[in-house]
């Protein structure tokens, strides 16, 4: 499943190499690494934690945390930009649970117009959610993947990916039977997974490296 | 539940990574994962294809305070609170060498006054990590054990020797490093993980302060860093 690590981007290369060299107590290393990676980081937590003091310590806690597990990571298992987000998108939701269930839904947004995308609507001049992940799919298979979902599965995994929102926050804000948007989700997940293993084996059939 | 079904465990790791597990199963999870590899792997697969998900979110750079907070807690500033890196915690060695019978050597000596018979330097290796970090990180199937390291007096050579069984999977294989006070890892290596390795090198101790061994792919490190976890470290003292 893991991308073989000759075929990295540089990118990836590198933050493998500072964070090996991290683990080893390297701080002008670990210091490479804050610079490189906490942008995005800080991006995916405020997306799930609005609250702008308390992304920061989010960011904080997971940096502490890289440095003390960066002897742990194992490339052979996961690219690093992957370990780093799961670690960071792991903090941020704890922290809504912390925070109770403070709702940061935008209350009355109501859904006067079906066919309006309640996903583009937000105030902000972030990207919505949907718009990220059709940028984000350009990266990879997902694209044509995603493409293959249907909208309200698109936009389920969209509300709770990348904001954080639980299955009830979803159908509350989508205005749904909750039973409805759990399914959309799970759906939107098998279909996806099922979508990038095909692209995956067709991709191994038709490049050279695959026989070696 | 039996968490090593793999459709039940795909299903949980999918419901945990997309965010939407929550509260007490979301916990429960978490706790599950350093003892089921089936369902640590679901995860890790399932990390794998939703990450790319997040690179098309715009970056923002933190303020410049975090970073200063950061510091601050991994050490120097306040090195009381922080912890000990794992190479400094480890005085089990002096007790292991003292049982050896080796005498302390002046760095002097090691870098080869001749004619002076002096004793190797033996260096033992300890899990760089408590076994339940390292289960959570997927050691690749290594069993909890420490490596010695003989260092001749003269500084060119390096026995290494397991002190029990070490499993390491097919595809993979231990790489000895040497770690400076500062600055990048050398590599010294690949040693074998269930009999004697003699690693010969001009200067193996040349600006040493620790020897680490990391889990690498067969074949070792293409990078010149560690890319597999740390499993064992010894602090060197002379």
């Amino acid at each position: 499943m893991a991308l073989p690590r000759a075929e990295w981007s540089d990118r990836s290369q590198e933050l493998a190499q500072l964070l090996g060299r991290a683990g080893l107590g390297d701080r002008a290393a670990f210091a490479t690494l804050y610079q490189r990676s906490s942008p995005h980081l800080f991006a995916v937590i405020l997306r799930i934690n609005r609250d702008q003091a308390q992304a920061e310590d989010i960011l904080q806690e997971v940096y502490v945390n890289v440095w003390r597990a960066a002897a742990g990571f194992d490339a052979a298992q996961s690219q690093p930009m992957t370990w780093l987000t799961s670690i960071a998108r792991n903090r941020a939701i704890d922290s809504l649970r912390r925070a109770g269930a403070q709702p940061r839904l935008d209350s009355g947004h109501a859904m006067d117009d079906e066919d309006n995308n309640v996903y583009d609507q937000t105030a902000d001049e972030a990207p919505g959610p949907l718009e990220l992940l059709s940028q984000a799919a350009d990266a990879r298979q997902l694209q044509h993947c995603m493409a293959a979902l249907s909208a309200p599965q698109r936009q389920s995994l969209a509300l709770a990916y990348y904001d954080g929102l639980s299955h009830a926050e979803v159908a509350e804000k989508m205005d749904q039977p909750l039973g409805t948007v759990k399914s959309w989700v799970r759906r939107a997940l098998l279909a996806l997974k099922s979508c990038l293993e095909h692209a995956a084996v067709a991709d191994r059939a038709t490049s050279p490296r695959a026989k070696t | 539940m039996d968490y090593s079904r793999p459709d039940l465990a795909d299903r949980l790791a999918a419901d945990y990574v997309a965010g939407t597990l929550r509260g007490p199963a979301r916990r429960r999870l978490e706790a599950l994962l350093p003892a089921h590899p089936v369902l640590r792997r679901a995860v890790h697969d399932w990390q794998d294809r939703l990450a790319p998900l997040t690179a098309s979110i715009a970056p923002q750079t933190p303020p410049a305070m975090v970073w200063s907070r950061i510091e601050a807690r991994i050490g120097g500033a306040a090195p009381a609170a922080a912890r000990q890196r794992w190479w400094q915690q480890l005085v089990v060695w002096q007790g292991f060498t003292a049982v050896a019978g080796v005498a302390v050597l002046s760095l002097a000596v090691l870098l080869g006054s001749p004619g002076e018979p002096a004793a190797p330097i033996i260096v033992v290796l300890n899990a760089a990590t408590p076994p339940a970090a390292q289960a959570g990180a997927g050691a690749g199937g290594v069993v909890n054990a420490s490596f010695v390291a003989s260092i001749s007096a003269d500084g060119r050579a390096l026995v290494t020797r397991p002190l029990s069984n070490v499993a390491v999977q097919a595809d993979r294989a231990l790489e000895l490093w040497s770690v400076p006070a500062s600055g990048a890892p050398r590599s010294l290596g690949l040693i074998s993980a269930d009999a004697a390795t003699v690693v010969k090198r001009n200067k193996v101790l040349a600006g040493t302060a620790a020897l680490a061994v990391s889990l690498e792919p067969a074949g070792g490190s293409t990078t010149g860093a560690p890319s597999g976890p740390v499993l064992y470290v010894g602090k060197l003292s002379l």
